[in-house]
């Protein structure tokens, strides 16, 4: 089975945060919890560089180590999801996680931790698939509908790409080769034609046929 | 006069024009020299490494704070890399935590085995000395329930899913487990109210003095059963004070308080640390708790009549607390309560 990942393109993200605004609306997250958030290297110097992150669906997660109910689980396509009804909102995980994705709703009285929260790619949790409960709990199972994360559907620039690790792998390593020779750009293969010398140095003998070209989706 | 005008209109463009440079001086790189030397870096970078963008992966590693639109705490570091430095150490620390409080409970079990509950060598008088005042073991039994609500509650937490989970199930720890987080969230509040009281109230009986070295020497004659004279409080006793009450309360007590309120901005890196401290003293209590809770029960007995009664016999006090029998005898203690008669005329 297809082993889910995310992965940002640090290249094209401009930082619009249409993945934040779409995760929110998509999946009805709480107040003061935000599944996804862009961040942004050398803000305003040259070299900058912007960065969508949420839950990475590690494989030795790090939340799943440490929680003290076991809550987590990973699913069949490798995506680490949790149980909200045996959370008991102790933040373990939240210590635990390099990315900062866990969060708490902290609307009880001395910012009391509720029931843990983050990003599920879209795959809802375990009750029944696309049932009221699950929606209420974890928001859109969009996995279960054949589709793929909001946040990565809605990216204006193909920047943050959400799939099978190998397919997202390959596009990613494709656009690195053509990288920096223009061809890469939308509609610059159908308007000026493919390069016609291949050029020396790596990767210039094969410039790759860029998928995003032909106006499809990457 | 309209010379005048013009002249005035040329000296405010020339003042605007002024103030317009000295802004864009102040903004220039020129005039912060680090930022102007890290542009200047960046710049070459990308003249020379057009599509090298190593420093920018090394900041992402680097946990530092960078810009986000999203608000919230800490929203801006991208990763934090602490969080696999407090997991590779709590989950061992955990390991060696429970097994040394197993190890404690077997040892407390072999020695209650071996050595059975330490009596009284001499029939007892029949006069009572009172020992602890009400408002003292007041206080002590506050500490006592409230402690031991922590301490079990928290054992429920760090160890239930190794020992409990598999035994009751997932739903049922669940909520065995939701509600220890929720009496240790709240009781842990009452023993940062009560564990001062406690430690002011009996830090005088405590205070270590010479014959306390000869005590310890001999481990109160615990293995080799013969007498050794302590005051009120034994140099165990006072030893089990600093080491259980003052320095892993307080800790337990500050530390807990700052694990309790995360709604204060503290850092994540500040919980992981807090949180490594608090599990450290919360063993070390719980592993000296388990051996006082012992020897102030099933392992001597009268201990326990004199927390629960606050009187104690004569016989005992001198068995096990002959300077302070002296002292209460001579009318020295009188301020600790030596009233000797006065226990006839309550029941025991």
């Amino acid at each position: 089975m297809a082993r889910m990942k995310f992965l940002c393109d640090a290249e094209r993200c401009i930082e619009c945060n249409g993945c934040v605004t779409a995760c929110k609306q998509e999946n009805d997250v709480p107040w003061g919890v935000n599944r996804r958030r862009v961040v942004t290297i050398n803000d305003g110097v040259p070299g900058e560089r912007s960065i969508s992150v949420a839950c990475m669906h590690c494989s030795d997660a790090p939340c799943m180590a440490v929680c003290p109910v076991d809550c987590f689980y990973h699913s069949g396509e490798g995506l680490v999801l949790h149980d909200k009804d045996l959370c008991i909102g102790c933040g373990y995980c939240f210590y635990a996680c390099p990315f900062g994705a866990p969060q708490f709703p902290q609307a009880g009285a001395f910012g009391v931790r509720g029931k843990m929260d983050k990003c599920t790619f879209c795959a809802g949790g375990p009750e029944v698939d696309n049932s009221e409960a699950e929606f209420k709990k974890y928001g859109r199972n969009r996995l279960a509908e054949g589709k793929l994360p909001a946040c990565a559907e809605m990216c204006s620039t193909k920047a943050l790409l959400a799939g099978d690790g190998n397919t997202i792998a390959d596009i990613f390593r494709q656009r690195a080769t053509v990288r920096g020779k223009g061809s890469e750009v939308w509609g610059w293969v159908t308007a000026y034609g493919r390069p016609e010398a291949p050029k020396s140095g790596p990767g210039g003998s094969s410039p790759a046929p860029a998928a995003p070209a032909q106006g499809g989706k990457s | 006069m309209r010379n005048d005008l013009i002249a005035v209109a040329r000296s405010l463009v020339l003042l605007a024009g002024l103030a317009w440079v000295g802004i864009a001086a102040a903004q220039s790189p020129a005039l912060n020299p680090q930022q102007a030397e890290q542009a200047k870096q960046q710049v070459m970078q990308q003249r020379v490494q057009p599509l090298n963008n190593q420093p920018v992966w090394s900041a992402v590693r680097s946990g530092e704070p960078q810009i986000t639109g999203v608000r919230g705490r800490e929203t801006n570091v991208l990763i934090q890399p602490e969080g696999q430095t407090w997991r590779a150490a709590r989950v061992p620390l955990a390991a060696v935590g429970g097994f040394l409080f197993a190890l404690t409970l077997v040892a407390i079990a072999v020695f209650y085995v071996w050595r059975g509950p330490i009596s009284l060598k001499s029939p007892p008088t029949g006069r009572m000395i009172e020992r602890f005042t009400l408002v003292e073991r007041a206080v002590h039994w506050g500490v006592a329930i409230t402690f031991v609500t922590l301490a079990l509650t928290g054992l429920v937490v760090t160890f239930g899913k190794a020992v409990l989970l598999p035994l009751i199930g997932y739903t049922l720890f669940s909520w065995l487990a939701t509600l220890s987080k929720w009496l240790h969230n709240f009781v842990g509040l009452v023993l940062v109210v009560l564990l001062p009281i406690m430690i002011v109230m009996f830090l005088r009986t405590n205070l270590f003095r010479a014959y306390d070295w000869t005590w310890l020497k001999k481990a109160g004659g615990m293995f080799s059963r013969t007498h050794v004279p302590a005051g009120k409080a034994n140099a165990g006793q006072k030893l089990l004070f600093w080491l259980m009450v003052v320095a892993s309360g307080i800790t337990l007590c500050v530390t807990g308080l700052i694990l309790d309120f995360p709604n204060f901005d503290q850092t994540r890196q500040t919980m992981q640390i807090t949180n490594i401290v608090h599990m450290v003293a919360a063993m070390v209590g719980t592993i000296l708790v388990a051996g006082h809770i012992y020897l102030g029960t099933i392992g001597m007995r009268g201990a326990l009549d004199a927390m629960r009664t606050g009187y104690v016999d004569e016989t005992w006090a001198k068995e096990h607390h002959e300077y302070w029998y002296n002292e209460v005898k001579s009318g020295k203690s009188a301020g600790e309560g030596a009233v000797p008669l006065a226990a006839q005329h309550r029941t025991v």
